[in-house]
């Protein structure tokens, strides 16, 4: 199954947890897997539009892909969000 | 392999001397290096703005060096603000030049006799002196560098304070220009009012001409510049070092969803004005008005720093961040960028911190005497605090200064010092950090944005946070290039040509917090010190207004007790601030 890597600052819904593991083939799909069991994730990656946050970025093994890409066993779907102090 | 010097400026008797620097520190700089000068020559309990008191200036160890965005210099002292050990950290041009020169840090002393008197030090390839300025008082900043630019050669940058300093408001910073060709006053030390320690020894600027002197190398310089190219083309291949290409204003979406967007006097988590105040508004103004990103300091990679111009097309600000767009934006109720650029501008000029000036904005504003969201009325403030009166006086003295004169109770700091926009509610691994840093109320010191973070990994993180940043802002790194102590390690090895260890740069890191640490200890501070206000603690914010700051006591206790045994995160810890 592929893995999603939840960034620090969106690990308050997923109550700490770092990877999770989800049944899902596209990076879409994983989000929903993820916001299913955790609600409260997925706003953070998608706006209302259904499009990412202009501040979040997504990667597929450390390339970035849209959210309709699509992800096999073992993939590791990185979402990262734009986050420093100033 | 390098001829490094300190400089001692003895501002009773108006000396400036150069003396060797001490083999055994030179894998100290900035923030390590001035707590160590503190801890060895300044008494503790001396008055902050009595002679006794010292500042120092103290580039990083890789400042002046072509080592990616590492050219920061810290300030330190003891704080008017919070009684305790400070160091505040800017970007811009003197901490390259100073150590282009090979001066390791500039170490005032004393007070002259006339404190209406004024002073500069002269920093230049071969002289070191200090020469009257009274042509200068008076003069905010940006004027100050315009004048100083037809004095002095181009070569030139700029340490200086604005009429805060000069008044010894415990709200002051202390600008460095940065790199434009401006040479603008825009990078500012701005935290514990340093700015007032600098204006108590009657200092209004440091000149530093390091003329046409190249970059710092190693006598083998090969290795060096190998090790430079690779980590800086690394950097910039990385995918995700364009998500902070448009600065840290950008933040504003994410820190209001994450209710860390404090809003009037930090009633709430979240503000309305959002849309008004995100950076993409900033960022759309470039289009049609000019302005832009660029590096505040030179040979930054980064380039987090914008230039705001304003409706015709003219400088306004620079730069304008996400701290400064809450504490004087949201927290105050004021609901437009444009008016929060015109007050960032103010304060840069008038040499104030945005953080501390915001906060004591909106307790004055929460007291019922200014509505929430009069951004004249706050301009009106920072023009009142230029002139010294009675108001602009208590309000560039900080948050509990003002809420002493108001009889206000929602004064939300830690250690005196006004809390930054990151709220220990949502984030209370960083609050953790607030009460148990030597900082005090300063996200600069180990900021942790996991509001999922299980309460017993708080101490912890937030000590290895304060560990990397303690040696991160001793490097001369910028914390927006977010080294980890690993790669600050191998940049040593390179310069020094000798095998540096990560353990040694985390010792460093250690034995920084536990110099400041002692010299707050000296200075009286105790464990009833390492708390948040009840403003923090009993009133919430967030959903149902939950959100409250509600970390034991022990878990504060043990972030600073004793070094908690390396694990392989605190290698993988990126600083952050
Ligand atoms: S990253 Fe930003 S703040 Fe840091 S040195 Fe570069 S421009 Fe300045």
């Amino acid at each position: 199954m592929p893995i999603v890597l939840i960034p620090p600052p969106y690990r308050g819904p997923t109550g700490g947890q770092e990877r999770i593991e989800v049944a899902a083939n596209t990076v879409r799909a994983c989000i929903e897997a993820v916001e299913a069991a955790h609600p409260g994730f997925l706003p953070q990656v998608f706006a209302a539009d259904g499009e990412p946050h202009k501040f979040v970025k997504l990667f597929v093994n450390g390339d970035q892909s849209p959210p309709e890409a699509e992800v096999a066993e073992g993939d590791e779907v990185e979402v990262l969000a734009a986050i420093a102090g100033g | 392999m390098f001829d490094d010097r300190l400089i001692r400026v003895d501002m009773t008797n108006l000396t400036a001397t150069a003396e060797p620097y001490p083999e055994a520190w030179k894998l100290l700089g900035g923030r390590a290096l001035s707590a160590r000068i503190l801890l060895e020559e300044c008494d503790p309990q001396c008055d902050p703005l009595g002679p006794d008191n010292i500042l120092v200036m103290a580039p990083g160890v890789m400042s002046g060096t072509a080592a990616p965005t590492s050219g920061r210099i810290s300030i330190g002292g003891k704080s008017p603000l919070t009684g305790g050990i400070k160091e505040a950290n800017a970007g811009g041009n003197p901490g390259q030049d100073l150590m282009k020169l090979g001066y390791r840090a500039v170490v005032v002393k004393g007070q002259p006799a006339d404190a209406n008197k004024r002073y500069a030090l002269e920093v230049r390839k071969d002289s070191l002196e200090v020469v009257e300025a009274d042509d200068t008082k008076g003069m905010w900043n940006y004027a100050l560098i315009e004048h100083l630019a037809t004095k002095y050669a181009e070569t030139a940058s700029f340490i200086s304070i604005g009429p805060a300093g000069e008044m010894k408001l415990s709200g002051a910073s202390v600008a460095c220009t940065d790199a434009d060709q401006a040479r603008r006053p825009a990078r500012h030390a701005a935290r514990g009012g340093l700015g007032a320690v600098m204006g108590s020894k009657g200092l209004k600027f440091v000149m530093i001409d390091p003329e046409k002197t190249p970059v710092r190398r190693p006598d083998d310089a090969k290795p060096f510049f190998a090790h430079t190219k690779a980590y800086t083309k690394g950097f910039q291949d990385s995918p995700k070092a364009n998500m902070f290409k448009f600065g840290t204003s950008s933040i504003v979406p994410v820190a209001n969803m994450l209710n860390t967007f404090p809003y009037k006097n930090r009633t709430e988590g979240q503000s309305p004005d959002v849309a008004t105040l995100e950076g993409a508004r900033i960022v759309e103004s470039f289009e049609t008005r000019g302005g832009g990103m660029h590096n505040c300091m030179t040979g930054c990679v980064v380039q987090c720093s914008n230039i705001v111009h304003d409706a015709d097309g003219n400088y306004k600000t620079s730069a304008l961040e996400f701290e400064t767009l809450t504490l004087l934006g949201a927290n105050c109720g004021i609901a437009s960028w444009e008016d929060v650029a015109d007050l960032d501008r103010l304060c840069d000029e008038i040499g104030l911190d945005t953080i501390e000036t915001g906060a004591a904005i909106a307790i004055f504003m929460d007291s019922g005497e200014m509505e929430f969201g009069d951004a004249e009325g706050a301009k009106r403030i920072l023009h009142e605090i230029a002139e010294g009166t009675e108001l602009g006086k208590a309000i560039g003295n900080g948050a509990v200064s003002i809420g002493k004169r108001q009889k206000h109770a929602r004064v939300p700091v830690a250690k005196g010092q006004a809390l930054p926009a990151w709220d220990p509610r949502p984030l209370k691994a960083t609050g953790v950090t607030y009460c148990s840093s030597p900082m005090g109320g300063d996200h600069t010191a180990g900021l942790i944005v996991n509001p999922g973070m299980p309460p017993e990994q708080f101490a912890q993180a937030s000590q290895e946070s304060q560990l990397i940043n303690a040696a991160c802002d001793s490097s001369g790194f910028c914390q927006f290039l977010q080294p980890t102590m690993p790669e600050i390690a191998e940049f040593y090895s390179v310069l020094y040509g000798e095998a540096v260890t990560r353990e040694q740069v985390a010792d460093i890191g250690w034995q920084c917090l536990l110099d400041e640490w002692k010299f707050n200890e000296g200075a009286g501070f105790t464990a009833a010190d390492d708390v948040l206000p009840a403003c923090i603690t009993d009133e919430g914010i967030g959903p149902d207004h939950s959100l409250k700051f509600d970390v034991a006591a022990d878990i504060v206790a043990q972030a600073k007790a004793e070094r908690f045994p390396e694990r392989e995160e605190l290698w993988t810890t990126k600083a952050t601030g």
